[in-house]
């Protein structure tokens, strides 16, 4: 499991716009992707790059 | 002397009778409850605000997680590994009492604790799970549940029932029963139906398992009886409402569960009966008629009483389900909705999230996910979100979500107790 804290901005940004169009292998992330929008997974992405 | 004992007498005084936020004491907020919604929430509530004294209310020094319970009682697992205790959750500053709650003034914002102290709140947040609605099914009191455990609160009934299965003879009859909506974990009596099953196949294959539904449809339904009829073929059966399966009434001293259509005598009976929000809700005045807590979506306050949040199981959450990440999700919502509530600030429109996994197998995992925003004054999913695993899949990618319900289990437990 890959842990988010801490991790680029962009390259969560990135991996959850993935998730969302179906571009990246998931189980379930494709399927929580699809609810949050771009703005929403910019501020998701904000705040876990943030954490340490 | 005499003067500066009046001195610090009046200091005493006029702390006890300020305002919350004067004196440099900050907001109040006590919590109810210290499973995934309530540990959740007291640490959630810590981490927006240290300013905030958090008190988080609980009898038990030792949590026992329901998740994997089922794997318990298959006999795979060690209930040990269900057990948590609070000293993470103390070491954030939050003081954790060891009491039960038993009333609640929504007037002068206390709690009453079972030596008869009181807490006082700016805010409360109950988090009490679900209770058994004893005698709502004639037969099961907490007598019969001794005899056929409910093991629908992970701890002692988990073991009991995973003991009998283990004295039954080979060729025995286990019957389980599910209740109408809505109930703790809507997978739950399916994942256990599977995993008594595996154990039945794997040690006692001469042996059967019926399942009584008060229900016609269930979660994960299609992915379930998918993995039943490849793994459990004539061992597992499944018997619908329309099908005869809602039981009537039980009878303990035979063993017997009974439907309009017949009697089911058990040699392993597991009754998982009908439920309600924990007691305290009904206590506070924050419980309907139907014996859960109707809630604002974007702060989980109560729709009964001012000043009272209700979250997790006990809670009518619209879409959401009564399961542990649901919880923990809500808690997280309702934390952040206090934590700015106390200091007169409007709470932000959330976006909560579900994800639950069920085993069908030790090495067959299927899951569901959600997103739910608040719509209309109720949580609903967003639309095109979620949904279950793939109908069609290879056995690797049912293992891989095997794996990661153990994952599932390590992480949350981690966040909400380590």
């Amino acid at each position: 499991v890959v842990r988010l804290a801490g991790l680029d901005q962009g390259a969560i940004v990135k991996a959850m716009q993935d998730f969302r169009a179906g571009r990246r292998i998931a189980t379930v992330m494709d399927r929580i992707a699809k609810g949050f929008t771009d703005e929403e997974i910019q501020a998701i992405a904000a705040w876990y790059a943030a954490q340490r | 002397m005499r003067r500066r004992q009046f001195l610090k007498m009046g200091v005493t005084a006029a702390l006890l009778h300020a305002p919350a936020f004067a004196q440099g004491a900050g907001p109040r907020v006590v919590v109810v409850g210290g499973g995934f919604a309530g540990a959740s929430c007291a640490r959630a509530l810590r981490q927006a605000n240290a300013r905030i004294a958090v008190t988080l209310v609980e009898a038990n020094p030792t949590f026992t997680a329901c998740p994997l319970s089922n794997v318990v009682i298959g006999g795979l697992r060690e209930l040990s590994a269900q057990q948590f205790t609070y000293e993470r959750v103390a070491a954030d500053g939050i003081t954790v009492v060891r009491a039960t709650a038993t009333g609640v003034d929504s007037q002068a914002r206390s709690v009453t604790l079972g030596d008869g102290a009181r807490l006082s709140y700016d805010r409360l947040v109950l988090a009490p799970g679900i209770d058994i609605r004893w005698g709502a099914l004639p037969g099961y009191d907490e007598a019969a549940a001794e005899r056929m455990p409910h093991a629908w609160r992970a701890g002692e009934q988990t073991l009991l029932l995973r003991r009998q299965l283990e004295a039954m003879d080979d060729g025995g009859l286990v019957v389980m029963s599910a209740p109408p909506n809505p109930f703790r974990c809507p997978p739950g009596p399916y994942e256990r139906a599977s995993l008594i099953a595996h154990y039945l196949k794997t040690r006692k294959p001469k042996s059967k398992l019926i399942v009584l539904d008060a229900k016609d449809a269930f979660s994960k339904q299609r992915l379930f009886q998918q993995a039943w009829a490849e793994l459990y073929p004539g061992l597992l059966e499944w018997v619908s409402l329309s099908k005869g399966g809602k039981v009537v009434s039980v009878d303990p001293a035979t063993n017997t569960l009974v439907t309009d259509f017949g009697k089911h005598q058990a040699k392993v009976a597991n009754v998982i009966p009908p439920q309600k929000a924990g007691r305290i809700a009904e206590v506070a005045g924050v419980a309907d008629a139907s014996g859960w807590c109707p809630i604002d979506p974007v702060t989980f306050e109560s729709k009964r009483q001012p000043n009272i949040h209700v979250i997790g199981d006990a809670a009518i959450a619209g879409a959401m389900p009564k399961s542990a990440f649901a919880a923990n999700s809500q808690a997280k919502t309702c934390a952040a909705a206090v934590a700015r509530l106390v200091t007169g600030a409007a709470p932000a429109a959330p976006k909560l999230i579900n994800t639950c996994y069920s085993l069908v197998a030790p090495d067959y995992g299927i899951s569901v996910a959600g997103v739910y925003v608040p719509t209309g004054g109720q949580l609903a999913e967003v639309p095109g979100s979620g949904g279950v695993s793939p109908a069609e899949a290879p056995r690797a990618t049912r293992a891989v979500e095997a794996g990661l319900a153990e994952a599932w289990f390590r992480t949350i437990t981690a966040e909400v107790f380590g």
